[in-house]
């Protein structure tokens, strides 16, 4: 489903991505984990192209987004849902508006339609309730639950996970993460930039270790807390388990 | 006492002098309004390129002309501009002084909207932008649907205070003898030979539009703040 080959990005002189080959299949649960700084945020960033790449090439169902025009990016963001570790919902909108916005604005549905999905995702990420209310009047976990479904609203072949927990009170983890194992039990292609190693563990389909710009190790989850090989990824463990 | 009401008579009443400023006073509001609107559109438009440019790259030469603009009105005096529009580009044709007077206040206005319309853009949150885009949504449509609403929002009391800026201005359209509020005035000061009187009337007119408007701007912001809170 994604293809990444070669790919590298700098900020200026500064090298963050040196060089990364992965394929996502469909239907996989890709947990990115590494210590701050590595890349593992610009990587996923990369995948929807928020950041452009200096180097190498994304090939998502056929396409390569580095050589895609703008407006066929924008058609593919489409299926490509992505939540932020700071919510990024808009605050001057209910939350009904919040979700059907970009389906209603990029004539996909019509309102009747948009509403009806959004009442449905809702009640899928226990906030019927709130349809009328504004994101500042809800908890951090609530407003990432709202995100999620704001992605849902498209459609998404895949999902995009940036830290979707580290911005959250630790009361509030949980409920997030509940979302998201509802998610993938359905079925839904992800890739989650993370620190919850539990989540990891019980999720993924494939632990994948960023660090210095590089994938340093991947695995399945049992023998990547099990037995991992790469001495920076033993220290990283035995520090954050 | 009776020295005071016969001055008073003299410059108000008599031949009708008050009409000099209530004539003043609809020219003042009548340039104000419409400069007010055409500040706006230039304003915003100018804001739309510069902050396109500076967010995405595209839009060079229409980014350079708008700085050129921003630099030239904002740092020549609205009266050279005023009397530049009048005299120099306008000076073979015969032309509404009013309408030269809305054009000269509304081109300067329209440099100062524009940076605050800009600033306002640049204060939210690039995630914003982000989110658009992670949902398909492209430049434009983000920029109408999600960015500008918020950041209308904050600018709102900047803008209402750029249109009191602009209120007072205008009172140097007497330049090219255009008859506002304050050439009112002074026109009454040149046959009644009595400056105290008619001054301090049209300053006292300008210093209550200004405070009425004032307190609406700060009705708006509590308004706003209001609909802020959780």
């Amino acid at each position: 489903m994604i293809e990444v080959k070669g790919l590298k990005k700098n900020f200026g002189k500064l090298e963050i991505l040196k060089g990364i080959d992965t394929t996502i299949e469909k239907g996989e649960k890709v947990v990115v984990i590494g210590p701050s700084g590595s890349g593992k945020s610009t990587f996923l960033r990369c995948l929807n192209m928020l950041e452009k790449p200096t180097e190498g090439s994304i090939i998502f169902e056929g396409v390569d987004l580095t050589k895609a025009p703008e407006k066929q990016l924008y058609k593919i963001r489409e299926k490509m849902g992505m939540v932020f570790q700071h919510f990024h919902l808009f605050p001057h909108l209910t939350i009904r508006k919040n979700l059907t916005l970009a389906p209603v604005k990029l004539g996909i549905t019509t309102n009747d339609e948009a509403n009806a999905k959004a009442e449905e995702l809702l009640k899928k990420v226990g906030l019927s309730d709130k349809a009328d209310s504004y994101p500042n009047m809800l908890s951090g976990g609530q407003k990432q639950r709202i995100a999620i479904a704001r992605g849902l609203m498209m459609n998404p072949d895949v999902m995009l996970f940036d830290e979707p927990t580290s911005a959250l009170d630790p009361e509030m983890v949980g409920e997030v993460l509940n979302l998201m194992k509802k998610l993938a039990t359905e079925g839904m292609t992800m890739v989650v930039v993370t620190h919850e190693m539990g989540f990891a563990r019980e999720v993924a389909s494939r632990v994948m270790f960023i660090d210095d710009g590089v994938i340093a190790e991947e695995n399945a989850p049992e023998s990547f807390f099990g037995a991992p090989k790469n001495p920076r990824l033993k220290a990283f463990l035995s520090k954050v388990l | 006492m009776d020295e005071f009401l016969q001055k008073l008579y003299d410059t108000f009443i008599y031949d009708n002098r008050y009409m000099y400023l209530i004539d003043g006073l609809k020219t003042t509001l009548l340039i104000t309004l419409f400069a007010v609107m055409l500040g706006m559109v230039i304003g915003f438009l100018v804001a739309t390129v510069r902050a396109t440019h500076d967010k995405t790259g595209k839009l060079k030469v229409l980014n350079f002309i708008a700085k050129i603009y921003l630099t030239v009105i904002r740092g020549t005096p609205v009266m050279v501009q005023l009397l530049i529009i009048y005299y120099v580009i306008f000076a073979s044709v015969r032309i509404d002084k009013t309408f030269v007077g809305i054009l000269a206040f509304g081109i300067n206005s329209g440099a100062y909207v524009a940076e605050i319309v800009r600033s306002g853009i640049m204060s939210i949150d690039p995630g914003q932008f982000e989110a658009g885009a992670s949902l398909g949504l492209n430049y434009r449509k983000t920029m109408i649907f999600i960015i500008m609403p918020q950041a209308f929002k904050n600018i709102l009391p900047a803008l209402a205070n750029e249109c009191i800026v602009l209120l007072k201005e205008t009172s140097v359209a007497g330049y090219i003898a255009l008859q506002d509020l304050t050439k009112g005035g002074d026109i009454i000061r040149s046959v009644t030979y009595e400056a105290f009187l008619p001054l301090i009337a049209v300053a006292l007119i300008y210093l209550i539009l200004v405070v009425g408007l004032s307190s609406l701007v700060g009705k708006l912001e509590r308004r706003l703040k209001k609909s802020d809170r959780g």
